[in-house]
């Protein structure tokens, strides 16, 4: 009985003890994820509020040939359906894409549209997370307004880039769950008026509660109030609110914190380095006139770039080529050849323009066993017989060996840590220019342009809308504008007319058709498109 | 209601009885232990009682406890009778007895060994046979496989009720029996022999394992039950049908064993195989089944050695899988592992020796074939210059690659064991060491085993088991999708090696080398595994029992990834130049550390109430898994192996990484047997799972079973019945979970180290969850016959089955507004439907006293068919040619999503005149000799939209046919297995790239390619470029194979007294000795896995990747590891 009774308290004990670890236990089946942090875990996280916004920032790499905001396929898109630029490369290469662009052929089904699309909505969702933890965090006032102007500069900064691409799109200015997958906000087309107004207040955001550059707060590489100012003046010109925008530039001008790279470095301006000019530093990366500017760098992971850009866009072999580079040979060209410079765009440079040199890489037609186009670095570009383009983009141009090595070396052609120039202080001066012009005073719109010209090494030309609206050309090429510019001054058919551009259609892209079949037809076409 | 039971057959009733199988082991476990006490005959043992007014039950149990003696008994017997009381002081057992069965209806009797046997009478002793002339019988009882004594053989005389036990030298007495009396000798697990007396004083007899099926134990989960009992699906293949097959893994001597097992292997070593029963059930939660070794939860068990398994029990429907709940949806595979059994020390040695070598290869165009079909082609394209330097056949090289990187490979296996135990401590012990070197150069494996498990009976209500087993397996792989790939591509043109010199391949045609590719990279995988369990199990009381146990799994791997530095010059190559060329040396080392508990509590109540059986079983399991990865590379590490350590290398080029997993689930678990009579059986199962991987408002699953079944041949009306010695009906309905989803995919989770130029590191949460994700859901109803003819001779299995998962995982494409960065969404919107029948037949019988044989054959027919994806799931992606499969709604999962080759154009004529109805020329582009493919939409061009679905690699029918002979010493045994209507995709085929026209093709497919003299309808003309995808590459996968040949002969005992040898058994057998199919690839047996997933080994994280899990993209040749055939000379050896 003894030895009965003493087996059952042991099973007893057993019983108990397995139910304390494992059955009775509530907490035993509360495993936190591994290695991710979840929301609430990111809300207690003191540093989470700033990371947040970090990673909205890593949303200007998405490029390569796929989800996109200002990588590559932007630069396929917008300049290579603008008069500044062909598609470029092999004739079949990227045809059924880029090709479609070049002669205004565009349809729904061009993939770059969808990536654009998803790029630019997805960059948007990170956009709204990082909002829906900073608007609940409580840390100092400034600091936190501060974030969240950054972040909602960024959001207004993607739609800004989606109104124009695509027209009215859904209007998403919160976290999306699943069950929004049919909800009728995320399939249906907000106006574009309506979009155009929120990135309006995103960006007013921004511009009351951003550091001015340099200023307490400000961190070189993250968006300042200037940066903010500028876009918000854009989207002013775009709307022909002349006042406003000539308000906004004007504060920039005179905020002091930006000027443009003297004459005549204006190359430098797309370089990674400076160089001394009468002991003063200019160009390079975060130079005196940097707006907005993607920031690059190379790591191990080779992801803090915006693949492909300076690949997609380098100068193409039809025959081998080498380089050597003092110990290290370099084997191979420098890219797909792709968005070339059109003779159109050469053409349009006036004879002296320091700008066209810096712009376009002109491969020489014939020459000999070494001779060929020299780039900065000393990198030879062989003849004609060996290269593909007569053009290629001189300011998508990154060294493989006199600017920061890609990661995988420097025969890693795809990893180039190249900053995108997003927004330059020129164009601050050429919306100034424009605005006072509109307003009557032309003034100081002659002295806006002045300022332009000179550094080109250009004499004074009266400050005309057309004469700044050519000087936007030839100063702003291959940036991604050319493209909304014409657009916006309303002279589609008359610039793009002979490149087979239809009015009332082309003036923006097709909404993707995957979106439209994802919607179950509820996303509407724009016109002229089916 | 009260059944007569007449003397004669009351052995036989107590073994068939309503007793349940619990009473019966009981009962084996009091013959062993009497057989140990009883010290000498008869005894005169005196005990002390002083009950008042108890049932007679609690009396014998007294008198059990107090002395040696011990009672067999029916129970319904005892239950019925008045109570008792009685005092004794030290007196006489068999005084008391007479006491208290004077006024009884219960006859004793005390036989040998201490054992009192009760039955229904008059209340006396049965008087000994005092008239008849009685004689001695002793003699020994040994089991006909392996010829080691038996231990508590049942030894009766028939019609009487009197009988012994053998003891651990497998010998008995028996007393007073009459010259013309028949012994019947049985034992579970065996063939109960009846051996007429005839006047021997001695006899020697031989037991043959059981063919009869019914009355073995099944293992169902947290207990057991006879088969006769079972009211679900379960198959069940011992260890000694497993053990003969030189394989790996256990799974795959499985093959074609049981209906509607479905075991797709690779050739390749330490492969784990593809295993589905009843079909695909799902397609991202993994479709396999779960395995419990031991009680211990698991999805690999490339570990166990097969030589220490006895049984695989596979549980087929949902009724018979409930009780794992969750983890049950693909069925569940139930390994137990060899225990020592009380008797003499026995040790065994079991070898095989064998070789290894390609069961068939694809024959690639030789040199002349290659240059005259690549400049043949390349005039179709206008040129008039050869791609193919013609001169280059004086070189006189002629290589075929395959003979290059392939060989015959050494297959060594050595298992030795030593069992036995006492009354108290059984023990196995067994150690193994096993070579199974791949036919791919470089690619070998080795694995040593050890187990120990061992059973304590600390009291006769305690027992403890444990089950300890380590394997270490090494290794060593190659990348086989580079080799492989690259033999298949590479010229013949170009020597393998020269001189300790390369053939420079990539020179030629941008082809590595495949034989530098082999030998320039180091790939070793090591695994350490500590597999164990420890079980308590308490006997309350009677017809109580509590069980404890608690299962460990720990798993430490280890990679070594390095890649030789060497440059594309003249010291390696023949020739120097071209892009094969390893400039840096790499060291990549990675650690997996996973470890698992599980702790199951169970008690188990039996009780009969009349003619109603009751048991009932409740329990609890808990069970939690962590898993850690580390990460390590460096550049510039030494080649010299004793340098590989991270340290040596460059730490500039430094990387490291890491990563991990960790889950619980919280089970429990009810499960009652009710049967009236043994003629209706009713299971009911519940089990409530609560895992960590979903959230907490939905982790709870439910998960219930109930099956019937009515054993139709005891029913009286049967009992005149001469056809069925055997017939029941099973039905069952259940329901079943699978949660194999990644841990937390429920949960929107940060992702880290999103640098931002040099500002610092971003998170972002990048993806849309479903936040309600939960486990897939199958629904399965089962119906089954069995039966037993002609003497128990002919047994035969049907099964119907309609299995339905709802709720199965699938991957949605959000719109583009939700900003899913990965643009997919993981939810549960799809269905899958399995339905089929499973048939089994088994025919066993001896002829004359030498010929003994078995024939069994099952074939399981499944229809297949997904629903619910709105757009379908694509996989399978070929470079060039897209994603090749797609599982939509109403089809197969991954269908093959290809254009139709109507046939070829003979003449331009033919191309002009192939228009759509608009009369638009529909491959204005072609050449005489192209193939037409079919403009399905009428588009008039031919598109991606002209894909259509020809079929998927899911065979619509399994079957086996098995067989073995017995003669005299000789014992000769076959498998086969085939499948029927499952199609492949011959990747391979289609894998040609483009930018290099310059590969190697099938000799096929340049002897019988197109020509203007050979006008086929059915293979282009020569071609330098990619086809699309097509059915061309579509191929009927049936196959029939002969699986398994093994031709033994045991030694006679005789001549091995003096070697004091029990048993020596020869043999040889070959594995995979002959396929039959119209495949042309490798093997129609591959899983498309994608190559190198060892490297993933114990790695929870890598199930989300869709493609390795081989489900969705099944059937996609591209990497095949050859299927091997084995030849091995084997030893069975026992002391």
């Amino acid at each position: 009985m003894k030895t009965k009774n003493i087996f059952l308290i042991l099973i007893i004990t057993v019983a108990s003890i397995a139910c304390i670890i494992a059955g009775c236990s509530k907490n035993f089946l509360d495993v936190p994820a591994q290695g991710q942090q979840t929301k609430d875990e990111v809300s207690k996280d003191p540093n989470a509020a700033s990371n947040l916004v970090l990673g909205a920032y890593n949303a200007l790499y998405f490029g390569g040939f796929g989800n996109t905001t200002v990588g590559l396929e932007l630069c396929l898109t917008v300049d290579v359906a603008s008069d500044d630029a062909d598609k470029g490369s092999s004739p079949s290469d990227q045809q059924a894409t880029a090709g479609k662009m070049d002669n205004f052929t565009v349809d729904a089904n061009v993939s770059y549209l969808n990536d654009l699309w998803n790029g630019h909505y997805t960059a948007i969702a990170r956009v709204n997370q990082a909002l829906s933890v900073l608007n609940d965090a409580t840390f100092d006032p400034g600091l936190k307004n501060r974030l969240i102007g950054e972040t909602r500069f960024l959001r207004g900064y993607f739609y800004f880039n989606l109104v124009r691409l695509f027209g009215g799109v859904p209007l998403i200015l919160r976290v999306p769950t699943i069950a929004d997958q049919t909800n009728p906000a995320f399939v249906t087309r907000t106006s574009s008026d309506s979009v155009y107004a929120a990135i309006i207040a995103d960006f007013q955001f921004a511009v009351d509660n951003l550091p001015l550059r340099g200023g307490p707060g400000a961190t070189e590489g993250r968006v300042n109030k200037g940066t903010a100012e500028a876009y918000l003046a854009k989207v002013y010109l775009y709307q022909k609110n002349y006042q406003k925008a000539y308000d906004l530039t004007t504060d920039i001008m005179t905020s002091g914190k930006f000027s443009l790279v003297p004459y005549p470095y204006y190359a430098q301006v797309f370089r990674e380095h400076s160089v001394l000019a009468n002991g003063v530093p200019v160009g390079g990366n975060n130079n005196s006139e940097s707006m907005f500017e993607v920031q690059a760098a190379k790591n191990n992971a080779c992801d803090a770039i915006s693949k492909l850009y300076s690949n997609g866009q380098g100068p193409r072999a039809t025959k081998g080529w080498i380089n050597v580079f003092g110990n290290y040979t370099y084997n191979g060209d420098l890219g797909f050849g792709l968005n070339t410079p059109s003779a159109d765009l050469a053409n349009a440079y006036e004879a002296n323009d320091t700008r066209k040199a810096g712009t376009i890489i002109f491969v020489q037609p014939t020459g000999g066993a070494n001779a060929g186009t020299f780039l900065w670095d000393g990198f030879r570009i062989p003849t004609q017989d060996s290269v593909q383009n007569p053009r290629y983009n001189y300011k998508a141009y990154h060294s493989p060996v006199a600017e920061t090595v890609a990661c995988n070396g420097p025969d890693d052609k795809d990893d180039k840590p190249k900053d995108i120039r997003l927004m330059r202080f020129a164009d601050v001066l050429l919306i100034n220019a424009e605005a006072a012009v509109q307003i009557g005073n032309t003034g100081a719109a002659q002295i806006a342009l002045d300022s332009i010209r000179h550094r080109a090494g250009l004499a004074s030309v009266p400050a005309t809308i057309n004469n700044i609206w050519k000087e936007r050309r030839v100063e702003l090429a291959m940036e991604c504008d050319r493209f909304f510019d014409v657009i916006r001054q309303g002279r589609g058919v008359q610039v793009f007319g002979p490149l087979g551009f239809t009015a009332n259609k082309n003036e923006v892209f097709p909404i993707p058709q995957n979106q439209i079949d994802l919607s179950g037809g509820k996303l509407k076409q724009n016109p002229g498109y089916n | 209601m009260k059944k007569k039971q007449h003397p004669s057959v009351f052995w036989e009733n107590c073994a068939y009885s309503k007793i349940t199988r619990v009473m019966k082991l009981t009962i084996a476990i009091m013959l062993f232990a009497c057989l140990h006490v009883s010290a000498g005959g008869f005894s005169q043992e005196k005990v002390s009682l002083d009950l008042q007014s108890v049932s007679l039950k609690k009396v014998l149990s007294t008198i059990e406890k107090k002395s040696s003696f011990r009672f067999l008994y029916n129970e319904s017997i005892v239950s019925n009778q008045p109570a008792v009381s009685i005092v004794a002081a030290n007196e006489d057992v068999k005084s008391v007895l007479h006491k208290i069965f004077a006024n009884t209806h219960i006859d004793y009797k005390i036989l040998d060994n201490n054992l009192i046997v009760l039955k229904e009478g008059t209340g006396a002793e049965v008087a000994a046979e005092a008239l008849s002339p009685n004689i001695k019988v002793t003699g020994t009882v040994t089991s006909a496989q392996g010829g080691s004594p038996l231990l508590g053989v049942s030894v009766t005389v028939k019609g009487k009720g009197i009988g012994t036990a053998t003891d651990v030298n497998g010998n008995f007495t028996l007393n007073n029996v009459l010259e013309t009396d028949v012994l019947v000798f049985s034992s579970v697990g065996f063939e109960t022999l009846e051996v007429p007396v005839a006047g021997q004083a001695t006899m020697n007899v031989v037991l043959q394992t059981s063919n009869r099926e019914l009355d073995q134990v099944v293992v169902v989960g947290y207990g057991t039950a006879r088969r006769r009992d079972l009211t679900g699906a379960v198959a069940s293949i011992k260890g000694a049908d497993l053990a003969s097959q030189p394989v790996l893994t256990a799974t795959q001597a499985l093959q074609g064993k049981a209906a509607g097992v479905q075991i797709i292997s690779s050739g390749a070593p330490n492969s784990n195989p593809a295993v589905r029963i009843r079909g695909t059930g799902s397609m991202l939660a993994g479709a396999n089944p779960l395995y419990v070794v031991d009680g211990v939860l698991t999805d690999d068990i490339t570990n166990i050695n097969n030589a220490d398994i006895v049984t695989m029990d596979v549980l087929k429907d949902a009724s018979s899988t409930a009780i794992y709940g969750v983890r049950a949806a693909n069925g569940v595979i139930i390994i137990t592992t060899k225990k020592g059994r009380a008797g003499k020390m026995q040790i065994s040695y079991d070898g095989t020796v064998g070789v290894k070598e390609a069961a068939h290869l694809v024959n690639m165009a030789g040199s002349k074939q290659y240059t005259g079909y690549i400049n043949e082609a390349s005039r179709y394209y206008g040129s008039t210059d050869d791609l193919v330097d013609t001169t280059l056949l004086k070189n006189g090289y002629n290589t075929d690659w395959y003979d290059a990187i392939l060989r015959q490979a050494l297959q060594q296996n050595n298992n030795i064991s030593i069992s036995g135990g006492s009354d108290k401590i059984n023990y196995f012990l067994s150690a193994g060491y096993l070579i199974d070197n791949g036919i791919v150069k470089n690619n070998d494996f080795k694995r040593f085993t050890l187990r120990s498990n061992n059973e304590y009976k600390i009291s006769s209500k305690l027992k403890a088991t444990t089950l300890i087993s380590f394997s270490n397996g090494i290794l060593d792989d190659v990348d086989l999708s580079s080799a492989s790939g690259n033999a298949y591509r590479a010229t013949p043109l170009i020597p393998s090696k020269v001189n300790g010199k390369y053939g420079n391949t990539s020179t030629f045609q941008n082809v590595g080398n495949p034989v530098l590719d082999i030998d320039k990279n180091y790939n070793r995988g090591i695994d350490n595994r500590l597999q164990a369990a420890a079980t308590l199990e308490y006997k309350i009381t009677k017809w109580l029992t509590f069980n404890s146990n608690l299962g460990v799994d720990l798993d430490f791997y280890k990679n070594t990834q390095y890649k030789y530095q060497y440059f594309a010059d003249s010291t390696v190559f023949i020739q120097s130049g071209g892009n094969q060329q390893q400039p840096v040396s790499t060291l990549a080392m990675t650690k997996n550390d996973a470890n698992r508990w599980i702790w199951d509590n169970t008690l188990t109540a039996t009780k009969k109430f009349g003619d109603h059986n009751f048991r009932l079983l409740v329990g609890t399991t808990a069970e939690k898994f962590n898993f850690n990865r580390l990460y390590g590379y460096r550049q510039g590490v030494p080649a010299d192996q004793s340098q590989w350590y991270l340290n040596t290398g460059l730490d500039s080029t430094q990387k490291n990484n890491g990563s991990g997993d960790k889950w619980s689930r919280n089970s429990y678990i009810g499960r009652l047997n009710y049967d009236y009579k043994d003629k209706y059986l009713i299971t009911a199962t519940l089990r409530a799972d609560g895992s960590s991987r979903l959230p907490s408002y939905t982790r709870w699953g439910y998960f219930p079973s109930v099956a019937a079944a009515w054993n139709i041949s005891s029913e009286d009306f049967m009992k005149d019945n001469k056809t069925f010695d055997y017939l029941k009906l099973r039905a069952s309905w259940g329901k079943v979970g699978n949660d194999n989803i990644p841990s937390s995919a429920f949960l929107n989770l940060a992702t880290s180290n999103l640098q931002y130029g040099y500002l610092g590191n971003g998170i972002a949460f990048t993806n849309v969850i479903d936040p309600n994700l939960k486990w897939e859901e199958t629904e399965e109803i089962d119906l089954g016959v069995d039966c037993s003819v002609l003497e128990k001779r002919l047994t035969g299995t049907v099964d119907l089955y309609h299995k339905k998962v709802n709720g199965a995982l699938i991957n949605i494409v959000p719109v583009g507004a939700l900003g899913d960065q990965d643009n997919i969404i993981l939810t549960n919107a799809a269905s899958i439907l399995n339905k089929g029948i499973e048939l089994g037949l088994n025919w066993a019988d001896k002829v004359g006293k030498d010929w003994s044989y078995y024939v069994n054959a099952n074939v399981a027919f499944n229809h297949n068919e997904a629903s619910g994806i709105p757009v379908g799931l694509a996989d399978g992606n070929i470079a060039g040619q897209g994603f090749v499969t797609l599982s939509p709604s109403g089809q197969p999962i991954a269908s093959y999503n290809v254009l139709k080759v109507l046939g070829v154009f003979q003449s331009q004529a033919d191309i002009d005149n192939y228009k759509n109805k608009d009369g638009k020329v529909i491959q204005p582009n072609a050449v005489p000799g192209d193939f037409k493919y079919e403009d399905k939409n009428g588009d008039g061009a031919i598109t991606a939209d002209d894909r259509q679905l020809v079929g998927s690699y899911q065979p619509k029918v399994i079957y086996g046919i098995n067989g073995g002979v017995n003669y005299k010493n000789f014992d000769l045994s076959i498998g086969t297995y085939g499948t029927s209507g499952g199609k492949i995709y011959n990747a391979k085929k289609a894998l040609r790239d483009n930018a290099n026209q310059l590969e190697n093709m099938e000799s096929d497919v340049v002897t019988n390619r197109w020509t203007t003299v050979n006008k086929t309808n059915t293979e282009p003309r020569a071609s330098v470029t990619q086809l699309p995808a097509s059915t061309y590459f579509v191929e009927n996968g049936s196959f029939f194979r002969i699986n398994n040949l093994t031709i033994g002969y045991t030694l006679p005992a005789k001549s091995l007294e003096k070697a004091k040898i029990t048993k020596l058994r020869v043999y040889v057998a070959a594995q995979n000795l002959a396929t039959f199919t119209k495949y042309k690839g490798f093997t129609p047996e591959f899983s498309s896995v994608t190559a190198q997933a060892s490297a993933l080994k114990g790695d929870p994280l890598s199930a989300t990747n869709q493609s390795n899990l081989g489900i969705t993209n099944a059937g996609v040749d591209a990497n095949t590891y050859p299927t091997v055939r084995t030849w091995v000379f084997g030893l069975n050896l026992g002391f």
